[in-house]
């Protein structure tokens, strides 16, 4: 399967692309990963689908926009989206829940210029938001998973893959936040952090900023 | 034959697009509706605290989005493969994008604020995302008037939902978007969903 059927569109960052990479990499899936600065964005903006990124371009030209959508397709293709509807819905409400969290960060927390507020609004998520969704987590996992690793089943999903992405992401930028996942996650983390082929990703991807 | 139960508030919100789809499909439910007195007694009994959540069979599934993309491919309403299924997520995703960005003025608690983002909204945003709409639905719909394969799927009856909410703030918002004025057009013309247009409880959101 040559690169050229498969074109991924996103900035030089993780953010919004990340998740759908790890996906194409636990999956062995050759794609262009196509990066760019903001700098290069007016160039691209009008060849994207709704004048936004990331995109999924197939090899026929069409394009699907919406990092969650696309992440939810590649998952699929790669038998990383559950093996019937009921687990694949297990799956998708584990991402909307740690969808939930990542965007109130992105608009409360990340947003806010003024450095008291956003000392109040960073306590405010670590103290309420982190702890509830913590919890949270833990619950879902106790309702779908047959396994101590993964969320849904036994297996590896791209709900796994989605919370492993947004703690390190969170991390990365709040180191603080670490005390609060607690041992919980740590054979989740591990076991994708001694994937493969992830691990041989991880290793090879270029470090940006967030 | 799974057994399906429903629980939500009494309000259309982010339930109703799941009340279309078993419309749509001709599906029973048990469709239960909370009052706000009577919530949080049985809050515990969700699985994040949080409603709508769908339960099949005893499992219960949280995430309004989730628990209509799961009854969408049940009922074959979701798109025929996985690439129409991301083409339907598509639009469901961009119908979301603009639901968050009425959240702003709509959660605006100072009232001038809140008149100024309402009018910002009204005038920029909305135009944006009904003409995405127009992009999408002309490019994934086949020559049709759904938005995917000329059939119908969830995005239609969820766009259809949304847009009537949007309608009671500005009765015209579709008068430049013709293709989306026809979409919202044939789904009310499915009997099945004109029957149940037509029977349900008459709530403003």
């Amino acid at each position: 399967m040559s690169s050229g059927d498969l074109k991924f569109y996103y900035f030089d960052l993780q953010a919004r692309g990340e998740l759908t990479r790890l996906i194409l990499a636990a999956a062995g899936r050759s794609y262009e990963d196509i990066r760019f600065g903001f700098d290069k964005w007016p160039e691209y903006k009008p060849k994207m689908i709704l004048g936004q990124a990331p995109v999924l371009e197939l090899a026929d030209g069409t394009q699907l926009p919406q990092s969650l959508t696309i992440a939810r397709y590649v998952a699929r293709e790669a038998g990383l989206a559950g093996s019937d509807n009921l687990e694949s819905a297990k799956i998708d409400a584990v991402v909307d829940t740690q969808k939930d969290v990542n965007e109130t960060y992105f608009s409360k927390v990340f947003p806010e210029k003024d450095e008291t507020k956003k000392a109040e609004e960073l306590k405010k998520f670590l103290d309420e938001t982190v702890t509830k969704h913590v919890e949270n987590l833990g619950k879902l996992k106790k309702a779908y998973s047959k396994d101590e690793k993964y969320f849904v089943g036994d297996k590896l999903s791209w709900a796994d893959l989605f919370v492993f992405q947004s703690i390190q992401a969170l991390l990365q930028a709040v180191p603080e936040v670490k005390g609060k996942f607690g041992e919980q996650f740590k054979p989740l983390m591990d076991a994708i952090n001694g994937n493969e082929n992830i691990k041989k990703y991880l290793d090879a991807r270029p470090q940006t900023a967030f | 034959m799974p057994s399906y139960k429903l629980y939500y508030f009494n309000v259309r919100s982010r339930a109703e697009v799941s009340r279309l789809i078993f419309a749509a499909a001709g599906e029973k439910y048990e469709d239960v509706r909370y009052e706000q007195d009577e919530w949080p007694a049985h809050k515990d009994e969700m699985p994040l605290g949080q409603i709508p959540v769908l339960e099949v069979d005893g499992v219960k599934l949280p995430q309004s989005r989730t628990i209509a993309r799961y009854l969408a491919k049940q009922f074959h309403l979701a798109g025929k493969d996985n690439f129409e299924q991301a083409k339907v997520d598509a639009v469901v995703d961009t119908i979301y994008d603009l639901l968050n960005a009425f959240a702003t003025p709509f959660f605006e608690k100072d009232e001038a604020k809140k008149e100024e983002l309402t009018k910002k909204f009204l005038s920029e945003e909305l135009p944006k995302h009904l003409q995405n709409f127009e992009t999408l639905g002309k490019l994934y719909g086949n020559g049709g008037h759904f938005f995917v394969d000329n059939q119908l799927t969830w995005a239609d009856l969820l766009f259809y939902n949304y847009i009537q909410s949007f309608m009671e703030f500005k009765a015209d918002c579709l008068n430049n978007f013709p293709w989306l004025q026809q979409n919202r057009a044939e789904v009310e013309k499915q009997p099945k969903i004109a029957e149940y247009l037509k029977n349900r409880p008459n709530l403003q959101f």
